[in-house]
């Protein structure tokens, strides 16, 4: 239908009718209003095909008119406005001509400052006009491009139209700029509100975890407001709404709608056409929904002694859970995971009142064992990537994490994956202390021969299978079937041994050992223990951290009772009390647009964007970066330079495993020295760096990034952290791997430079009524720009990163700033 | 214990207030004796239970009936039970309180009298034999019903009194043969409900935990008992926790009176004269008794642990006071917006576990006493116990579990008070060796524990057995342990003769001998460092003479024909590699000396020998290190157990009595209900 409309017949019209200004036409709501989708319904049957399910719902009932929508309603309305722009409506025609000039002008000046004359200038082409039409049908139009129209258009049309779209981008695409839409929705203007609210309100009736993700965002995001309006705010009330669960799925909701009498509709739906804002529409009809109900009900009984017990009564009968929401105050839906998130921060603020670390961890222990008793529920780790159930939280895994004042601390978590969270039952609780039940008999494969050969030594494999087992009395014995040895195939001897111990009971003849074997053994099986930190009670995340994430979820799992489960995995997350995530998620997401910016373009660099949820202005969480300590922590711990840790640790530097390790760090550094350098991230301690297990660096905490930065009386002037340490890994200034590193940083900024605009939305949309320091003066948005460096050629680019590099190796102010970070914050 | 003085402590009370009148209670019961008394007065037994219980003279009137004179009114005290057990189920609670009270006098007037009888005479005295299990039933189900209902607190109290004074009529808890009715109808449900719920856990949680490790010890090595094998599978967590909590209490008072009393002693030098004078003349009455209660909660502890193993895990549960919000709990109500509460950031958390050995650590340091001798015997059972089960274990060792762990530890000549304040926090473990080493050290007397030497080495073994197999590098300063050993085998060598004639010491030499040889030939898989094994070789060869002295001694006695024979060869061949070190290192040592003309070697000096000639010594490998013999309290702990059950029952008997009857206040409360 969409491409076989000829894209000729109608720019010609809409040129006589240029010289009106099109602004009125913006400001006339009654002709942009009618591609909002509740509108496309509303006025006539007609259009809509009859029988469609969401169609009847929305008939059925008033309150879904604007919500309900699914992608087949959201295409036809969108054809319905491009049908328009392209018919009758001349006036909007004219607006929407606009916007490809603009992008024309962009993509060849790269001057925000031109583009109003230039609109001006374009607007008079018309071989222009269609270009937007064009972009909208065309495959290449992704949920990036709908986001920076959203943004950058004024025209309610076009705003109407991307809201639409919204609904037939895959959910994922969305979510990544879930938090640009919200920001919008909550700092922009009505029309971009009114546009973004119908998806945002079908995803949350989907789903439990976006209605939660969105409750959360917009409570953040709304916190820069002064107090007075934010309280009146969009945001707040769009908030207000998802957590007081009206925002059902629709089948649940239906069900009770038909309480709601019709005389109701025309007044709203009428209101709702002209003039109205769709969301103020809804969020007043959802209350009014409610009082309807209520009302009415006990109208209907004719016995209003106690209307709202009436009405409670009454709505039992249809769905009991609903009544339940009206009177008190959680709803049901959403309070496990709010609940669990909030223990969690309550854990946090609690810890922060504690002065030593060692207590701070007696605490974390103790309190998250009482977590443990309310699990499994139907909660789950936002930050995962698949859907599960927490069933158990180590406790005595949890470590608290270095900081000065706040309480961060991590915590792994069991879960059990599963369909779907929000309608798969949650597992039944497993005491503590059934661990042992059947792990022996699972463990046995893991241990491949050496387990077998041990079973057959001891010749019975205790049988725990029924029900006795809580009558058997535990027995050491047994741990030899159960553990897996950690070194079995390095040391066989010493696996060996200990079997001897019974096997000798069956041969007389003596056994003799030498000494300098059993010392041998000990020297070397502690060598071979994967250099441990030592245990530091004012450090204790440094081994919790160092342990390899294999292993440690080996061990949990041993220790789980829900271990043996097949879907059983392992996460874990940082809680953070007391700090404000929003830049890092920022970060976050330019880490992620970037990344896949050198994916696409086929640029080796490494970066490694960790998740970010964002709970409030001063609350969230972050997914850990597995297998990593900090440098700081390399270094207390291991007492040795950068290079000797990685010899130590990966090999001599011909080995295979050095080199690997090596062109690792030199991926990653050069990734992130573009990082840091095009989002001046600041406070680069060694605190703040983190080293993997493969040699990749990986920073963490941008807290000071773009306009802002630590008062430290202006260290860090250099464009990124590259000390000598780091040159000396990767073999010197003057070698190959060095060279290798310039280069990549050289292709990593071209390709950058060539998505720039994909980088700079992302930025841009988030500064709207941001207080975040990051966003601290004017010229923010021009920096940032400006370091993509657009004007220069590619010579002049690779220039550019030699004077880059050199000045960061020369810089005094890193050296400087370490040192500085020694002094104050202990940091090496 | 003579009855007069039991009575008199019983009648001090009202002795005052006594009046020339007798009571028209006293008056009904004279009646009771006499004749049917309901043959006058229909409604005697309705009034009956109006009266207020003279407990005193009921229970005096049933002691001095004699002979015939029972066969004559034991239809009428038949009938008194009866009503008893009928007017429990009253509305009128004034009834139910004085029901309860007589049955209490009832049960024991008539043990009092009887003491010799059989136990089925006394049966047939209180309820007739034809009717006695249907009363016995009837009054077990009334019971559990005032228990479970949701009634007043002090009735629920009172029911456990008299249950409490039913268990513990006789002295030996496996004769009374009243409790075969309570092993048929079970109370046990009762008793946990009160256990898992917070409040009633609070106030009858002491009564509840103590009269089931009573019931749990009711001909426990006859018969099945029903209540082991309901404890057994109790797998329910807030139960189990409130058991915990009530033990935890009851043990953290204890450890808190004692910490007030030394604190008290240590006012100076000369207050800690005095109280030392003093204390030579006053018995401490009053700390010999908590330590006895004590061994009640003790037993259930012991009990807890040896015969559920979901206990254990609440041994671990960490106790904060305060409790979390909860999602489950507050969907309903509106409990979102509590306030946070209050913290005192100096509350040191602790567990179960933390505050036993605590307690065991005090207990121990005295063990001339014969009831604290039992407390330390039970707390090492208890110990034995944990140090066998793996989850215990598991929890001990963890690394992520750390704690300070203030042991008490028994101020002597040779050592200062070690400072409290600086013990770092460390896996539990390392408290638990820490207590070991400590009574190794303090206990080399006289009049030697030889049994508790025994459990106590056995732990040691097991816990390192444990580190073995899961190749758990301990932090720990193996040295302490291995000198506490050396010394104590030095202490045997120089008491030989003395202890020979009242115990086998071959046997506990050998226990440490063979500690010695596993960290000789497994210390490769649980020794910290590779220092650490260096060290062990070191404390070897320095205290060798202990060794060599040893052996001769070992080797004399094996040579020579007695009863001793057997065990001495058998330490003799376990101090096979022992001597070979020594063997292999003193000479090697004494010609460094001599050939760097040092006469004294420093510590550095011998560990840089010993390292340099580790690869010429060959070692046997010896069988069956690492098994031990898994704790089992039949045959062996029986008798102590009888013994033990016996005392505690003198012991809650005695408190009953004292506490039970003052029942004024609960009258008060019922009087202005009614």
């Amino acid at each position: 239908m969409m491409e076989d409309t000829d894209p000729d017949l109608s720019p010609s019209p809409s040129d006589q009718n240029s010289s009106s200004p099109s602004l009125s036409v913006c400001s006339s709501p009654s002709l942009s209003l009618p591609s909002t989708p509740s509108s496309s319904s509303c006025p006539a049957p007609g259009p809509a095909p009859s029988g469609t399910p969401p169609l009847g719902v929305i008939s059925e009932g008033p309150g879904e008119l604007s919500l309900v929508i699914d992608a087949e309603v959201a295409q036809r309305a969108c054809q319905e406005v491009l049908q328009k722009v392209r018919g009758g409506g001349q006036p909007a025609l004219s607006v929407t001509i606009v916007k490809p000039a603009q992008i024309q002008i962009r993509e060849v000046e790269d001057d925000p400052g031109s583009v109003k004359s230039a609109r001006r200038r374009q607007r008079h082409n018309p071989s222009k006009q269609s270009w937007l039409l064009r972009l909208f049908e065309s495959k290449l139009f992704d949920v990036s491009m709908a986001i920076s129209y959203l943004h950058n258009s004024k025209e309610p049309g076009v705003q109407a139209y991307i809201g639409n779209r919204l609904f037939s981008f895959p959910h994922d695409d969305v979510d990544f700029y879930l938090p640009q839409l919200l920001n919008m929705y909550i700092h922009m203007d009505e029309d971009v509100g009114d546009a973004i609210k119908p998806y945002v309100v079908h995803r949350c009736r989907q789903s439990i975890s976006f209605s939660l993700q969105c409750a959360w965002l917009l409570g953040a995001y709304s916190s820069d407001m002064h107090i007075s309006t934010q309280r009146h705010s969009r945001g707040t009330k769009l908030r207000k709404l998802i957590l007081s669960d009206e925002l059902k799925p629709a089948g649940a909701r239906a069900r009770r709608d038909p309480l709601a009498l019709t005389p109701f509709c025309p007044a709203v739906s009428g209101s709702g056409e002209h003039g109205l804002s769709p969301s103020k529409r809804t969020h007043q009809r959802s209350k009014s929904d409610a009082t309807v109900s209520i009302s009415l009900s006990s109208n209907l009984k004719r016995t209003a002694s106690n209307p709202k017990v009436e009405s409670s009564q009454d709505e039992d009968s249809s769905s009991s859970s609903d009544s339940l929401e009206f009177e008190t105050g959680p709803p049901v839906r959403l309070a496990p995971q709010r609940e669990f998130i909030k223990s969690l921060m309550g854990i946090g603020k609690r810890l922060a009142t504690l002065p030593t670390k060692e207590q701070k961890t007696q605490r974390l222990i103790s309190e998250l064992s009482l977590l443990n008793h309310k699990l499994p529920a139907r909660v789950w780790l936002p930050t995962a990537a698949f859907d599960h159930h927490v069933v158990r939280v180590p406790h005595t895994q949890a470590v608290v994490l270095n900081s000065k004042d706040k309480a961060p601390y991590l915590i792994y978590v069991e879960v059990l994956e599963c369909e779907n969270f929000e309608t798969s039952s949650v597992p039944i609780r497993i005491p503590e202390n059934r661990i042992r039940s059947t792990r022996s008999v699972e463990n046995l494969p893991d241990c491949g021969m050496t387990a077998e050969q041990r079973a057959g030594s001891f010749s019975t494999v205790p049988n725990y299978d029924n029900d006795d087992e809580a009558w058997s009395v535990d027995d050491i014995g047994e741990l030899q079937v159960e553990l897996p040895e950690l070194h079995t195939n390095s040391c066989d001897n010493i696996s060996q041994f200990s079997v001897d111990s019974i096997t000798s009971l069956e041969s007389k003849e003596p056994v003799f050992i030498a000494a300098g074997d059993i010392r041998r053994r000990l020297s070397e099986q502690l060598a071979q223990t994967p250099t441990t930190f030592k245990r530091d009670p004012e450090d204790p995340s440094a081994v919790a951290l160092k342990e390899p994430w294999e292993e440690k979820v080996r061990r949990i799992r041993e220790g789980s009772p829900y271990g043996h489960l097949p879907n059983w995995r392992l996460l874990s997350v940082i809680v953070k009390c007391g700090d404000d995530l929003r830049q890092e998620l920022l970060a976050f997401q330019v880490l992620q647009q970037l990344q896949s910016i050198w994916e696409q373009e086929r640029v080796p660099l490494w970066i490694k964007p960790y998740k970010i949820l964002v709970l409030s202005a001063d609350s969230g969480m972050i997914e850990p970066v597995v297998n990593a300590v900090s440098l700081h922590q390399v270094k207390k711990h291991s007492q040795l330079s950068l290079l000797d840790y990685f010899l130590q640790e990966h090999g001599s530097p011909t080995t295979e495993a050095f080199l690997s390790a090596q062109r690792n760090f030199v991926q990653s550094c050069a990734g992130y020295s573009l990082i840091c350098y095009l989002l001046q991230v600041k406070d680069r301690h060694n605190g703040n760096i983190l080293l993997d297990a493969e040699g990749h660096i990986i920073h963490i905490d941008f807290g000071f990034i773009l306009s802002s930065s630590p008062k430290n009386l202006g260290f860090e002037t250099s464009a990124f952290k590259l000390t000598t340490e780091f040159v000396d890994v990767m073999g010197g200034p003057d070698g190959d791997m060095f060279n290798y590193y310039k280069m990549l940083m050289l292709q990593g900024l071209i390709a950058a430079r060539k998505h720039m605009d994909r980088v700079l939305q992302i930025v841009e949309i988030m500064q709207q009524g941001s207080q975040l320091p990051c966003f601290h003066g004017s010229s923010t948005m021009r920096g940032l720009k400006e370091r993509f460096h657009m004007s220069l050629t590619e010579e002049q680019l690779q220039l550019l990163v030699d004077q880059l590099v050199d000045g960061s190796m020369r810089s005094l102010t890193t050296k400087l700033y370490d040192g500085f970070q020694y002094l104050t914050n202990g940091i090496m | 214990m003579s009855q007069v003085e039991k009575r008199a402590g019983l009648l001090r009370r009202t002795s005052s207030s006594k009046k020339p009148l007798k009571e028209k209670v006293v008056l009904m019961y004279d009646e009771i004796f006499k004749e049917d008394p309901a043959k006058n007065n229909p409604r005697f037994w309705d009034e009956l239970f109006l009266m207020k219980v003279n407990l005193e003279y009921l229970e005096s009137k049933l002691e001095s009936v004699d002979g015939e004179e029972v066969q004559r009114i034991q239809d009428n005290i038949n009938s008194l039970f009866h009503h008893c057990v009928q007017a429990l189920g009253e509305e009128h609670q004034i009834k139910v309180v004085n029901a309860l009270q007589t049955l209490c006098a009832l049960f024991r007037g008539v043990h009092q009298k009887n003491k010799s009888a059989s136990g089925f005479d006394i049966i047939n005295m209180l309820m007739g034999f034809d009717k006695a299990e249907q009363r016995m039933k009837d009054l077990m189900e009334r019971l559990d019903s005032l228990l479970c209902g949701d009634g007043s607190e002090s009735l629920k109290s009172l029911c456990l009194k008299l249950l409490l004074c039913l268990v513990t009529v006789t002295d030996n808890i496996s004769q009374n043969t009243i409790l075969e009715y309570v092993m048929i109808n079970s109370i046990f449900e009762a008793i946990l409900q009160i256990l898992s719920d917070v409040s009633s856990r609070g106030q009858h949680g002491y009564d509840a935990v103590v009269l089931l490790a009573l019931l749990v010890n009711y001909r426990k090595y006859e018969s099945v008992n029903p209540y082991i094998v309901k404890l057994s599978i109790v797998d329910d967590e807030p139960t189990l926790d409130g058991m915990g909590m009530v033990v935890h209490q009851a043990l953290t008072e204890y450890n808190r009176q004692y910490k007030d009393k030394e604190e008290e002693n240590q006012g100076g030098f000369f207050s800690t004269l005095t109280s030392m004078v003093g204390s030579m003349f006053i018995a401490d009455a009053d700390e010999k008794l908590s330590v006895q209660t004590n061994e009640a909660i003790l037993l259930a502890l012991y009990e807890a642990v040896h015969l559920n193993r979901n206990f254990i895990t609440v041994l671990a549960q960490v106790h904060v006071y305060f409790s979390l919000l909860w999602f489950y709990l507050c969907v309903c109500c509106t409990v979102m917006n509590n306030p946070e509460l209050p913290l005192d950031p100096n509350l040191q958390t602790s567990n179960l576990l933390i505050t036993f050995l605590k307690y065991a650590s005090i207990v121990m340091q005295d063990t001339k006493d014969e009831h604290r001798l039992n407390s330390a015997r039970l707390c090492l059972i208890i110990l034995t116990c944990i140090a066998e089960d793996q989850y215990a274990d598991a929890f001990l060792h963890d690394d992520n579990m750390n704690f300070r762990v203030n042991l008490h530890r028994m101020p002597m000549r040779h050592r200062k008070k070690a400072v409290d304040k600086n013990i770092p926090s460390r896996p539990l473990v390392c408290a638990v060796l820490d207590l070991m080493v400590e009574f190794i050290v303090t206990h080399m007397m006289k009049d030697f524990p030889m049994d508790l030497y025994l459990r106590c080495v056995q732990i040691i073994h097991k816990l390192l057995c444990y580190q073995k197999k899961c190749r758990i590098r301990l932090h720990y300063t193996w040295r302490e342990l291995w000198s506490a050993l050396i010394n104590l085998l030095k202490f045997l060598l120089s008491n030989e003769t003395t202890l020979l004639a009242k115990h086998n010491i071959f046997h506990l030499a050998l226990l440490v001998v063979n500690l010695f040889n596993m960290f000789i030939t497994y210390g490769d898989t649980f020794l910290p460092t590779s220092n650490s094994y260096d060290e062990l070789y070191y404390e070897i060869v320095r205290m060798h003479q202990v060794f060599d002295n040893l052996y001769c001694m070992v080797l004399r006695v094996s040579t020579n024909t007695g009863q001793w024979k057997e065990a001495a060869s058998k330490v003799t061949h376990a101090l096979v590699n022992v001597r070979a070190i020594i063997n292999h290192f003193n000479p090697k040592i004494e010609s460094y000396a001599a050939v760097n003309h040092i006469s004294q070697l420093s510590e550095e000096q011998v560990l840089e020998v010993v390292r340099s000639n580790y690869d010429t010594l060959t070692l046997k490998l010896q069988d069956g290190l690492d098994q031990f013999e898994r704790y089992s309290e039949q045959p062996k702990e029986a008798a102590f157990f009888k013994e033990l059950v016996r005392s505690i029952s003198l012991n809650v008997r005695k408190n009953v009595s004292l506490n039970t009857l003052s029942q004024d206040v609960l009258l008060k409360e019922f009087s202005t209900i009614s």
